[in-house]
């Protein structure tokens, strides 16, 4: 019984390996390309859905920066400087962040519907001229960045949008 | 003056730099850490930025993670607060070098006073009598040995950097000695990334008093009085009272103007606080120099009316100090009773969780510095004070009756804390006749004062 569990196992995770190198790169240019909000692909027992952010760019934090200055004393009026950032990871991605407090620049290779795995280098945040890498956090396709090059982030930022391959598919798989 | 200043620090300091700032009319930014992303000075802040995560040795102490957050929110000057980078020479010359000011002495001012063994030699030739000691840093155990026979047991080992009771031990022999380094060394090495120790004579019946003074750029000192801090756990203060019931008028006078002289003849600048151990004859001996805001501050300026944060920021800022010693009285007596996350009962651990339910007391005389309110949720990460009643009278026995009516009302209700411990100080004999001494909770054991407060 193992055994066959052990192939069943290593089968799937040879089929996710294909659905992600072959299909998704597709799958997130067709989304991109139309208007559409939200992708499903069927096959078998597998299937991948891709969704947009809710209000087609993911709100990440601001940071409290770059407002502009205001008259001193009259903090009244401020906006409210504390944004808590939104999940930086739901049921289909997960967001790479900010290893630290500085200025963003994203690998000028990497865009979105790259191919990435999990630890790969996508950009560097510049801290005092110190470039700290930015990693995906998970193997997938880089989606919707949430901050331009040259922004200043802080430390746990969600800065790019991995959109996962594996996880829900596999899950789905398992269900059926 | 300044225009935007970060906030590099947490908890009460952080909400009362906020409320400096905001007198000034200076914009405050709060840098704070994962676990503080809902605390009180990150909503009072105009601005906040994360720096990093819980652990403060990746935010808190982390220079370049408080400079890089300074320099993209635009500020042009630090404040460390106290504890984490307060009295770090190398992160204030850093700041400098960012062209950022740090708020606090400039770096060669620290510097000079960095070793608490080397500031003791150089304000002793400066006219100040201080406790007597190990020759330098303990080269090792046999010097320690060599030393402590010279000055005489018991000796105090204390730890060149830091404070806050870490890597500090009282010995009585060579054997306690022996054994006691290796765990100062320890404790030290982790607390401060600094192990160098020292000895200082231990004097059995003493209390703690310091003097806190300001001196701008151009040499312009003054004293602001001093503070009695004798009511200690572990080397740790926690009742405060100014001023002192060990000295009277005249001496505390000589003392706080004997500790300006010396301090403004070594060069020091910008606010700071000279302490000393008093002996039951009323000699006053110096031990070390803390140059930064002091978490007791507010008793001094109960007791004076002055803004010691905004004197600090005007200092950093290349303001003359604006006031001499003529312009300061001392009026009546103010205690400050510091409130900690933790249980009396059992050996003062920690307490962590969320506040149920605070209410801040009130009255004539009555302040609280405190970065509390319902909901809040202490994190286990840090120390464990919950904030600062202050109490003023225009006398001693009235500001102890108020502040036995504001620990009353002071309500924190999800955590353990140390009311009732005060509340059994402030009926305790000794305490009343003003007699404290730095050991005397330890000696008696604070179990035996909450069983006879309680009576």
């Amino acid at each position: 019984m193992p055994n066959r569990d052990e192939a069943a196992r290593l089968a799937a995770h040879a089929r996710i390996g294909v659905l992600a190198d072959e299909l998704l790169p597709a799958l997130i240019a067709k989304l991109g390309a139309t208007g559409l909000g939200e992708l499903e692909v069927r096959e078998g027992n597998w299937k991948v859905r891709l969704r947009r952010p809710a209000d087609g760019v993911a709100a990440g934090p601001k940071v409290a920066t770059g407002r502009g200055s205001k008259a001193a004393g009259s903090h009244a009026e401020h906006a409210h400087p504390v944004v808590t950032p939104g999940p930086a990871h739901d049921q289909y991605r997960s967001a790479a962040t900010s290893p630290a407090v500085g200025i963003y620049h994203p690998r000028p290779e990497i865009s979105s519907g790259s191919r990435v795995r999990a630890g790969d280098r996508i950009g560097t945040v510049d801290v005092l001229g110190i470039p700290q890498e930015v990693v995906a956090p998970v193997n997938g396709v880089v989606g919707a960045g949430l901050v331009e090059s040259g922004d200043v982030v802080e430390y746990g930022q969600p800065l790019v949008w991995i959109e996962l391959i594996s996880a829900p598919a596999e899950r789905t798989g398992r269900d059926a | 003056m300044f225009s935007k200043i970060l906030i590099a620090n947490r908890g009460e300091i952080a909400v009362r730099i906020v409320r400096a700032c905001r007198t000034l009319g200076i914009e405050a930014v709060v840098a704070y850490s994962e676990a503080d992303r809902d605390s009180l000075a990150v909503q009072q802040a105009d601005e906040a930025i994360c720096i990093g995560p819980a652990d403060a040795k990746r935010s808190y102490l982390l220079a370049p993670a408080v400079i890089s957050a300074a320099i993209v929110t635009g500020c042009d000057a630090i404040h460390p607060g106290y504890g984490f980078l307060s009295e770090d020479e190398n992160f204030a010359e850093v700041v400098r070098a960012h062209g950022l000011t740090f708020i606090g002495p400039p770096p060669q001012v620290l510097e000079r006073f960095a070793s608490k063994e080397a500031t003791r030699r150089l304000l002793g030739s400066q006219g100040l009598a201080t406790i007597p000691g190990s020759n330098g840093m303990l080269r090792d155990d046999l010097h320690g040995l060599e030393e402590a026979e010279r000055i005489g047991y018991p000796v105090l080992i204390k730890p060149s950097a830091g404070g806050g009771g870490k890597g500090m031990r009282m010995v009585r022999t060579p054997r306690e000695l022996e054994a006691a380094l290796k765990i100062c060394r320890s404790e030290a090495r982790a607390a401060f990334g600094d192990d160098s120790l020292y000895l200082e004579k231990w004097l059995e019946d003493n209390r703690h008093v310091e003097v806190q003074v300001a001196v701008d750029r151009f040499g312009h000192g003054v004293h602001l009085g001093e503070r009695d801090c004798s009511v200690q756990r572990r080397h740790q203060k926690f009742l405060e009272e100014a001023p002192t019931p060990a000295l009277g008028e005249a001496a505390r006078n000589d003392l706080a103007e004997r500790a300006l002289r010396a301090v403004v003849a070594a060069g020091y600048e910008n606010v700071g606080t000279l302490e000393f151990l008093v002996d039951t004859a009323g000699n006053a001996n110096f031990i070390e120099i803390n140059c930064r805001i002091q978490v007791e501050h507010p008793i001094t300026e109960m007791l004076t009316g002055i803004d010691l944060v905004v004197t600090q920021i005007r200092i950093a800022a290349g303001e003359p100090l604006g006031f001499s010693q003529a312009d300061i009285s001392l009026r009546g007596h103010a205690l400050e009773f510091r409130i900690n996350a933790e249980d009396a009962d059992h050996d003062f651990r920690p307490s962590c969780g969320v506040v149920e339910r605070y209410l801040a007391p009130g009255g004539p005389g009555v302040r609280v510095d405190s970065h509390l309110f319902s909901g809040y949720e202490v994190p286990h990460f840090y120390d464990s004070l919950l904030g600062k009643l202050i109490v003023w009278g225009p006398d001693r026995p009235t500001a102890i009756a108020r502040s036995l009516v504001a620990l009353d009302e002071l309500v924190i209700e999800g955590l353990v804390t140390n009311i009732a411990i005060h509340q059994a100080l402030l009926r305790n004999e000794t305490f009343l006749a003003g007699e404290m001494t730095t050991n005397l909770v330890d000696r008696v054991g604070a179990a035996a004062f909450l069983v006879a407060g309680a009576r």
